[in-house]
């Protein structure tokens, strides 16, 4: 086992590697660069723009900024962030739990009630819930992140406002709050964008589920079951559930990219002070070492991601495991 | 039809409600919490590297200058401006400098007295080019800052100007020199020093969470007083429609920058008020007058001023600016704003007249040939591109209407919308044919000499895009800057810009009006032009609404 992740690890050590050079280089080619703003000043001149390109080293030779940000990196340095004035790595340290937290929340949710979902559709199939649900997922599962995000924006913040227009907390009053009502307010700042991708991320993981768990029913051992008299239900939980549980764990692995990136467009959209919100802004402010820190820190997580799940399934397949 | 005629009647309702609902009442109970809705994190709150308006409301309130200019935004002599850090102050007889009498009261948040020296410290930072900012470019004429004691700070200047004591007052809050005497300017922006700002003025800084929050509260022990409201907090969304959704939903108090399209949704709301006050931005589409392919040659079509002024003079401004902002702006003048007490609202413009501009673009040779109705000459479409940046709605409007309309004339106007950095890096490098600009300007009108004079107009230096070059224009513009009489002032500034309207660089298409959203429980002071929230200490919270 130990080679196998070894391997793995390497692998992914490359593919960082790769993600990060193309992504400095992309990120360089975009026009304009930190400080083009500023020049939207009749006051400002040319030389202050230049001033402050030497003072970050914009003003050397794309390659021989390669050469530096490699050599910083691998002193375990990302780089300054120009937008914020401060390390990257502060920046994304400050950011990343709020994303994990994100991602965390949705990634139980999605599956949890991925799971329910498609137990009842298999207790009730071919039944009208059973349509409607498939219905309802195959719509969840096609919608578009951002269309749906903002739509429950919309809806619950400003038609029907039971919920906080954006952000991780009060922007005004939670430094006053006591602990209770501190820990009250960032979960009422959470509820909605968890919820929103759990919701969309809950329609794959409920076909999937549901196609497992019928592929599962027509087996011996169900056959068995059923002789031996035990109920549907008790069939489903204790029985095919377990089986059927074996893909939709490679799923998690499969599904962490697309919750990242969906987490990114739920932190825009709804102001989650997460690290989506910071490297989407850091791409419009064309913060190069942000934007490279960034996408190092989530290809980082995508292979990890996949590499948990590869150990999960493993841990729950004897047959992986003896294999 | 039936449409803009409800929004014209919901912004006459919004004007009306403004008006009436939002002037400050004196004597407002001290106390309450102001919470503003901003799209977007300040960039530094170091008052001379400031470039955002978000980071210049926080970094007013937090720091003070010698002196402030006064609601009229007159820039000549010391008329009309009051005292902040210095109390008093004295010319010289020959003007060449002038002694600064700072208030022997005045304290730093951190409980240091405010000396001369922090005046003269904040010169000499200002003027460091390793500091980068804009600003030095503006205080050329200060020769430097003596401190003969320390409540006295005393500017020299190189030469007599009319807007000597405005550019020692206004271009430099004071910085505390025992804060950053030991810190490199280029280190400036990464300092915590930066973070945690330490000023003299009314409110003193408490935090700054990033994409959370700014926040200051009153400074009780201020030696102005205190002001009335107890906090002032941003609260920063990423967007645009986040930052306004927070303000329709009732989560702040106030939004700085509706669109005219917002004002419906606003109106629906019983609590919220709109207002309206005089900007100092104006828009114009810029024509670039060098060939993009070699800055050496005239641009093919916009280099010939006839044709420049037969596209002016096609196109309808008064209706282009009044479908985009219904009544809440009026035609550009020229490259100036009707809030300069310098400038004529009736400069002479070249007016509309489509079949006067179809007869001159005949004269030129560009006749209707193409079955699209376009003109050409020598095989060449009159055709060009022009570029608005994506983010902003009001330009792509105006862009469509001018394509429509200077279709009618037979030209052909390809719009480009751009990533706003995109659109400013080909406007720099003078890449482009036209595009959509608007500057917004400051209380000086002198400004116009880097926009639009024969200095700015070089690519390695200069923020004239168009590379419009006419001596008499930066004659006559030299001339106003000069003259320490208004009335002449006045009169050169007129000559100039009618030289300018006249050689059509541009088409001056919008003033547009400010316009903030507030909710009734706030009572606010007038708003400045250049900074509307210049009296928020004199804002307030009607009683019994205070948020905690």
């Amino acid at each position: 086992m130990l080679p196998y992740f070894a391997r793995r690890l390497a692998q992914a050590a490359v593919i960082v590697a790769f993600v990060a050079a193309i992504s400095f280089a992309l990120i360089h080619l975009a026009p304009g660069d930190p400080f083009s703003a500023v020049m939207d000043n009749p006051n400002v001149s040319e030389s202050v723009r230049q001033t402050l390109r030497a003072q970050y080293g914009l003003d050397k030779p794309l390659p021989e900024q390669f050469a530096r940000y490699v050599g910083s990196l691998a002193r375990g340095d990302l780089g300054w962030s120009f937008s914020h004035d401060r390390p990257v790595l502060d920046v994304l340290a400050t950011a990343l739990p709020n994303t994990l937290l994100l991602m965390g929340v949705a990634l139980v949710g999605s599956f949890s009630l991925g799971i329910l979902v498609a137990l009842i559709q298999v207790a009730r199939r071919g039944s009208a819930t059973d349509h409607a649900l498939s219905g309802v997922t195959l719509l969840l599962f096609s919608m578009p992140e951002f269309w749906f995000a903002i739509l429950a924006l919309l809806a619950f913040t400003y038609w029907l406002p039971i919920f906080p227009v954006g952000g991780s907390v009060d922007a005004v009053m939670h430094d006053y709050m006591g602990l209770g009502a501190r820990i009250g307010d960032r979960l009422r700042h959470l509820t909605l964008p968890a919820l929103t991708l759990t919701v969309l991320a809950a329609g794959g993981v409920a076909r999937y589920q549901r196609a497992a768990l019928l592929e599962v029913l027509p087996a011996d051992y169900i056959r068995t079951a059923r002789l031996k008299g035990l109920t549907e239900r008790e069939i489903l939980r204790r029985h095919a559930l377990r089986n059927a549980l074996l893909p939709t764990i490679s799923l998690i692995g499969l599904s962490f990219p697309a919750l990242l990136t969906g987490a990114f467009f739920i932190e825009k959209i709804f102001a989650w002070p997460g690290m989506g919100l910071a490297v989407v802004s850091a791409i419009s402010s064309r913060d190069y070492p942000l934007v490279v820190g960034g996408v190092i820190i989530g290809s980082i997580m995508v292979t990890l991601g996949s590499l948990i799940a590869d150990v999960l399934y493993a841990w729950a397949d004897p047959r992986i495991r003896a294999h | 039809m039936a449409t803009m005629n409800h929004v014209r009647l919901l912004c006459a309702v919004a004007l009306f409600a403004g008006c009436v609902g939002s002037e400050s009442t004196p004597g407002g109970k001290p106390g309450g919490t102001l919470a503003i809705s901003i799209g977007g994190d300040p960039d530094v709150l170091i008052p001379s590297l400031v470039s955002t308006v978000q980071a210049a409301q926080m970094v007013d309130l937090v720091y003070d200058r010698l002196a402030d200019i006064g609601d009229s935004l007159n820039v000549v002599g010391d008329a009309g401006f009051t005292p902040r850090l210095a109390d008093s102050w004295t010319w010289s007889p020959d003007s060449l400098s002038i002694a600064f009498h700072i208030n022997p009261r005045a304290k730093w948040h951190d409980g240091q007295p405010v000396r001369s020296s922090d005046v003269r410290f904040t010169l000499q930072s200002t003027r460091d080019s390793t500091l980068g900012t804009p600003v030095a470019a503006l205080i050329t004429n200060i020769d430097s800052v003596s401190t003969p004691d320390s409540a006295t700070a005393v500017f020299w200047f190189h030469k007599r100007t009319p807007q000597q004591f405005y550019d020692a007052t206004y271009q430099m809050p004071i910085m505390p020199e025992h804060i950053w005497k030991g810190i490199a300017p280029a280190a400036w922006r990464a300092s915590e020093a930066a973070k945690h700002p330490i000023g003299s003025g009314q409110f003193r800084f408490v935090r700054w969470t990033p994409r959370t929050a700014v926040e200051v509260a009153a400074d009780s022990a201020n030696y102005r007083g205190a002001p009335k409201l107890a906090r002032v907090v941003w609260s920063i969304a990423p967007d645009f429609p986040t930052a306004l959704t927070r303000f329709l939903s009732g989560e702040t108090d106030f939004f700085e920058v509706l669109r005219p399209e917002n004002i419906p949704e606003v109106m629906k709301h019983p609590n919220l008020r709109v207002k309206t006050y005089r900007s100092l931005a104006y828009l114009f589409a810029q024509f670039n007058l060098r060939d993009p392919a070699n800055h050496a040659r005239p641009h093919p079509i916009f280099g010939n001023r006839e044709l420049r002024r037969a596209l002016t003079m096609a196109t309808d401004r008064a209706t282009i600016v009044r479908s985009v902002y219904d009544t809440l702006a009026l035609p550009a003048l020229g490259p100036t704003v009707r809030a300069y007490p310098t400038t004529d609202p009736n400069i002479r413009q070249i007016p509309f007249d489509l079949p006067r501009a179809r007869l001159i673009l005949d004269s030129l040779g560009w006749r209707v040939t193409r079955s699209d109705g376009t003109r050409s000459r020598n095989g060449r479409p009159l055709q060009f591109t022009l570029s608005v940046p994506s983010t902003s709605k009001v330009r792509i409007r105006l862009a469509v209407l001018i394509q429509e309309q200077l279709r009618q004339a037979g030209v052909k106007v390809d719009i480009e919308q751009l990533d706003f950095r995109v659109l400013v890096e080909k406007e720099r490098k003078r890449a482009f044919d036209a595009a959509i600009g608007q500057w917004n300007t400051q209380p000086s009108p002198g400004s116009v000499r880097g926009s639009w004079g024969t200095p700015g107009s070089h690519a390695s230096s200069g923020t004239n895009y168009g590379s419009y070059e006419n001596p008499v224009f930066d004659a006559y513009v030299d001339s106003a800057l000069a003259s320490f009489d208004p009335g002449n002032a006045r009169s050169y500034f007129t000559k100039a810009y009618e030289t300018i309207v006249q050689d059509a660089p541009a088409i001056w298409l919008a003033e547009p009006r400010g316009i903030v959203g507030y909710n009734a429980r706030v009572h606010l002071a007038p708003l400045r032009s250049d900074a509307w929230w210049a009296h928020i200490p004199d804002w307030w919270v009607a009683a019994g609404q205070n948020t905690p």
